[in-house]
């Protein structure tokens, strides 16, 4: 029971991670229908970024992630002027290759600033807290309560401002959007900065229980694209769900089988899923 | 986009750009002079410069660079002629297949006789090439006996076998009243031959083993999970390793929730990493590799303290470092032993006798002092390093296993 | 008419002489020649993605796993299992057009964004089990000793040039399939489906078995590369299936030109030499080649010989216009597919 408690909160800590950085995938995904391979090496650099303001800067924690979530969404933005707004009549395999440049780009710049050698970013929030006997650390609560916040404050920032709204009516209907007045480029660089900077919270959270280095990104790629096929492309409930969901099964199933199917079954999932409902679970009116 | 046919010129016109290249690859090919005559020695090196193991391959590349800035200054000479040494990296992001395209461009383009690789898989990719096709003696840096196997007679292995650690290891911390352990290595062709290697001896010494926890270290985003499934079992020692960064991490991660027994640590995992990551004491109680500065060869502090001024204090010097700035130095003694900078058999035939003339400034760990027939560099005065509970090394000699 | 297709046979024929007079030309050259043989494998699998992206107009992200599937097949069975080369690489075959048209079952019932994600997780799942499944693949360490191909007479094919030219051998045939198929009611079929799924079902066309089967072609052209990258390597490791592959792939076929007969190739080499070019950065390479790749798909999307394509459309029409306007066009028309 203690094991099942303590991987519980492992797992939904996990999941904390996976939704912050899959939200600004399937956000990107469903304003502009760019499948963003380099969402990951955003991440990556919203975590280093992090790390200068904190090591060189010298700036507290969360001024820290908040400074660099301003960065990278200017990174975004010029990411979106630059290689995708370019691509924007493309088909997608076109942009998935240049997101594939941007990434190689991405992590050989992170690689010549920082070097290719792992990186520690400390935390001030430390020790661990006993429930039910299980040991949680609290850095681990933090991730899990700010992602609950950041979805909120997300949620509500889509649904009830001026800007968020433009971004949902252009992820509805773009022509219709257009034809109300809402400029589409504004809302992409919108969307790509949003995305950005949600990347850079999950990067900023999960750094001091992890490492930094150029590559950590590409590992958490797969996993986020699984997630928002999961939960349908473009729909942000199923991006939460997705990640809670991907994240506990991940958690449980290297628990009580084997870690080796731990690492498959965000696939294995995928695949089911998609077997029985080819447009995920949160099926929505992006299948045009 | 219509190909079909739109394209008689169009197709004169690919077959001029499949052409050229062809040509611009041939040109590439014929460009480099041979040396021979005097001048330069190369040494190749075929590394993962970009990627998850950048870190690593880079630490090596400056080891190399290193021997040959020393090695130049102080002059080498073959054959009654000087020579300047030089390295030549390439990147081949620890895959295989590229690993050994570039020992052979390595091999023909710029004539290196002897080529360094720094990873198992590209190992045995390269030693695919150099029994035939191919001449030069393959530097091999790998604990895995496996590279031997094969029976390559241009491969000179760098690092002591893998297979030495095991017995000795378990035998250390396989006291009485323990009986547990668990595994939590990392999932790669090292780690997952490791773990099998350790647990089989920690059987054959009636021990009890737990379920296996592999995980791949470079792709797992948070370590609780599988460090809280490995206590659930209450193991009484832990196998683990990988890079030494997140094997730190996980070591902190198992303390933090609670775990007091001990660590067997496989040798990619380095001390003297591990007590940068996290608080020391973590690792106390643990069992693993010497560190570079606790050998007291002539040429150790000399260059630890060259090494931490090269890289800013940035990382300390660990054994992959140290192991590749000998075995340069020894190769290139090697060449002059031979008389020749360019055949790789009466290279690899002379190093038996250059081991005992490199001078003392390249004895740094472990100089080795014997060269098995499969091309095996040893040192006889091998040891392995034991972390007390007090924080301080002890050391425990033990003897290397048959190839 | 006739000139017409001559003259288009006389430009294959130059790339193909090119290719083989090559290994000649470098005698002596192993390293160039290895790149060659590399590049020309490798061409065979992008033909693959050719008929399933090219032509059907499906982004599949399995590529690299099916790729690994022949090489896994050919390198097991040769090393632990004792089969020649010959019986081994057509078991690849077999099994690779096998899973594939299972895959394809399942991977179909999904479109486009969907079916391209699904199909990476599928490349990543094959890449999983043949890293981790210890017992049967070797898991990372790999498979070392896989033996040359039995030669026939005097054709001994450890002798890098015969491999090459066995390499070249199929890359003709992955070509000339192309080829045919494009010029065949078949490819009439496909293209229908690229352009428009619901489109070609309303004139008759069996949308599901055609994609099933194109699937199926490209996951067997997969097979056919891997199982020959497994004997020109002699050793391979998991990392050969990575999902990483089935981009650089995608990359040689969007350099060279979606679609195209000649596409694959001229990707394929150019790639392959730029990606060599540029090791003499070695860390940095990746600031150069990044952005290097960005420009191609932004500034010449259709790839090297699609660019070329429409230029001499281009100026056919316009020599058309000036001759005989309505003859040529009608021809111009029916050519341009």
């Amino acid at each position: 029971m203690t094991l099942f408690i303590q991987q519980l909160f492992n797992g939904l800590a996990l999941g904390g991670v996976y939704c912050l950085a899959a939200i600004g995938l399937t956000l990107v995904f469903g304003v502009l229908r760019i499948p963003n391979l380099a969402h990951g090496s955003l991440y990556m650099l919203g975590a280093y970024v992090t790390y200068f303001f904190l090591t060189a800067v010298g700036v507290p924690y969360v001024a820290a992630i908040g400074l660099a979530a301003i960065v990278l969404a200017v990174v975004g933005i010029l990411l979106e002027r630059l290689v995708f707004h370019p691509l924007r009549k493309s088909p997608h395999t076109h942009h998935m290759i240049a997101a594939v440049g941007a990434m190689f780009f991405f992590q050989a710049v992170a690689q010549v600033i920082w070097g290719a050698d792992f990186r520690r970013m400390e935390s001030p929030f430390e020790g661990t807290l006993s429930i039910g006997g299980a040991q949680i650390s609290w850095q681990r609560i933090i991730i899990i309560l700010t992602a609950v916040a950041v979805l909120a404050l997300l949620t509500w920032f889509i649904k009830r401002s001026i800007h968020g709204q433009t971004i949902e009516a252009v992820e509805q209907d773009r022509t219709g959007a257009s034809l109300a007045g809402i400029s589409p480029n504004t809302v992409s660089m919108l969307t790509f900065a949003l995305a950005a900077a949600l990347a850079t919270i999950a990067a900023g959270l999960v750094a001091p229980i992890n490492l930094l280095s150029p590559t950590m990104g590409a590992a958490l790629d797969l996993k986020i694209f699984a997630i928002i096929i999961l939960g349908g492309l473009g729909s942000i409930p199923g991006a939460i769900v997705g990640g809670f969901l991907l994240a506990l099964a991940e958690v449980m199933t290297s628990t009580y089988v084997s870690s080796a199917a731990g690492e498959a079954i965000a696939f294995v999932v995928l695949v089911a899923v998609l077997a029985v409902r080819p447009t995920g679970l949160f099926a929505k009116a992006v299948q045009r | 986009m219509g190909a079909s046919t739109t394209t008689r010129t169009l197709r004169t016109l690919a077959a001029a750009v499949c052409g050229g290249t062809l040509v611009a690859l041939a040109a590439c090919g014929g460009g480099t002079a041979s040396s021979g005559e005097g001048g330069t020695i190369v040494i190749g090196y075929s590394g993962p410069l970009s990627g998850g193991a950048a870190a690593y391959g880079e630490n090596i590349q400056v080891g190399m660079q290193m021997a040959v800035d020393d090695l130049n200054e102080l002059g080498v000479t073959v054959d009654g002629g000087e020579y300047t040494v030089e390295l030549n990296s390439l990147d081949d992001m620890y895959q295989p297949n590229t690993a050994a395209t570039n020992a052979q461009r390595l091999a023909e383009q710029d004539d290196a006789a002897v080529i360094f690789v720094p990873h198992s898989g590209g190992i045995q990719a390269a030693q695919e090439l150099n029994s035939g096709r191919s001449e030069f003696l393959l530097g091999a840096y790998s604990s895995d006996p496996a590279i031997l196997e094969t029976d390559n007679p241009l491969t000179m292995m760098v690092p002591p076998s893998f297979k030495s650690y095991s017995a000795p290891f378990v035998e250390k911390l396989k006291t009485d009243g323990v009986e547990k352990l668990g595994l939590l290595g990392t999932a790669s062709e090292y780690g997952q031959s490791w773990t099998s290697l350790v647990s089989e001896e920690w059987e054959s010494q009636d021990g009890e083993v737990l379920t296996d926890n592999s995980i791949d270290y470079s792709t797992v985003s948070d370590f609780a999970g599988p460090v809280s499934r490995t206590l659930s079992e209450e193991p009484d020692v832990i196998f683990l390793g990988g890079p030494s960064q997140p094997t730190a991490l996980i070591i902190e991660e198992a303390r933090g929730q609670g775990y007091e027994g001990s660590f067997l640590i496989m040798d990619q995992a380095k001390f003297e990493e591990m007590e940068l990551f996290t608080d020391p004491e973590n690792l106390n109680d643990s069992i693993g590799v010497v560190p570079v500065r606790e050998y007291e060869d002539p040429g150790t502090e000399a260059f630890v303290s060259a090494f931490d001024e090269l890289v800013d204090g940035a990382r300390p010097a660990t054994s992959e470092v140290s192991l590749h700035y000998q075995s340069v130095a020894l190769s290139v003694k090697a060449m002059e032993v031979a008389g020749t900078i360019d055949d790789p058999q009466a290279i690899r035939d002379a190093i038996g006798d250059a081991a005992g003339q490199v001078d003392e400034q390249f004895h740094v760990s472990g100089f080795p002092t014997e060269v098995t027939d499969a091309g095996h560099l040893r040192n006889e005065d091998f040891q392995a390093a034991y972390r007390n509970s007090d924080g301080e090394y002890e050391f425990l000699p033990i003897e290397h296993a048959e190839d | 008419m006739t000139a017409r297709i001559s003259i288009q046979h006389v430009g294959m024929a130059l790339v193909a002489i090119a290719l083989v007079i090559a290994p000649f030309a470098l005698a002596g050259q192993d390293y160039v020649l290895r790149l060659l043989t590399m590049a020309a494998t490798y061409a065979i699998a992008v033909y693959g993605f050719n008929i399933i992206l090219g032509l059907t107009g499906q982004l599949s992200l399995a590529h690299g796993g099916f790729f690994g599937i022949g090489i896994y097949v050919v390198g097991l069975l040769t090393t632990d299992h004792g089969w020649s080369f010959w019986s081994a690489f057509l078991a690849a075959i077999i099994v690779t057009a096998v899973t594939g048209f299972a895959c394809g079952v399942v991977a179909l019932r999904t479109r486009q964004e969907y079916f391209a994600i699904f199909t990476m997780a599928v490349g990543f799942i094959i890449f999983l089990i043949l890293s981790r499944w210890e017992s049967v693949t070797h898991g990372m360490s790999g498979i070392s000793g896989i033996p040359f191909p039995e030669g026939f007479g005097i054709i001994d094919f450890s002798e890098p040039i015969a491999m090459y030219f066995l390499v070249l051998l199929f890359l003709a045939g992955a070509a000339y399939i192309t080829y045919a198929i494009r010029r065949s009611g078949v490819g009439r079929t496909l293209i229908a489906i690229r352009t428009s799924e619901d489109l070609a079902n309303s004139i008759g066309v069996n949308v599901g078995l055609n994609k099933q089967l194109a699937f199926a072609a490209s996951t067997t052209f997969a097979g056919v590369a891997g199982g020959l990258f497994a004997a020109v390597q002699g050793f391979v490791g998991p990392s050969s299936a990575s999902v990483n592959l089935t981009f650089e792939l995608l990359m040689f076929i969007l350099v060279g030109g979606l679609g195209t007969v000649m596409g694959p190739i001229v990707g394929s080499f150019v790639v392959t030499f730029l990606f060599e070019t540029f090791q003499d950065f070695q860390s940095y390479r990746f600031i150069v080649l990044g952005p290097v790749i960005i420009a191609l798909v932004i500034f010449a999307p259709r790839g090297i010989v699609g660019y070329l394509n429409a230029y001499v459309a281009r100026r056919r029409a316009k020599r058309a216009r000036r001759q005989m306007a309505p003859q040529a066009a009608a021809s111009e028309t029916k050519e341009v597919s």
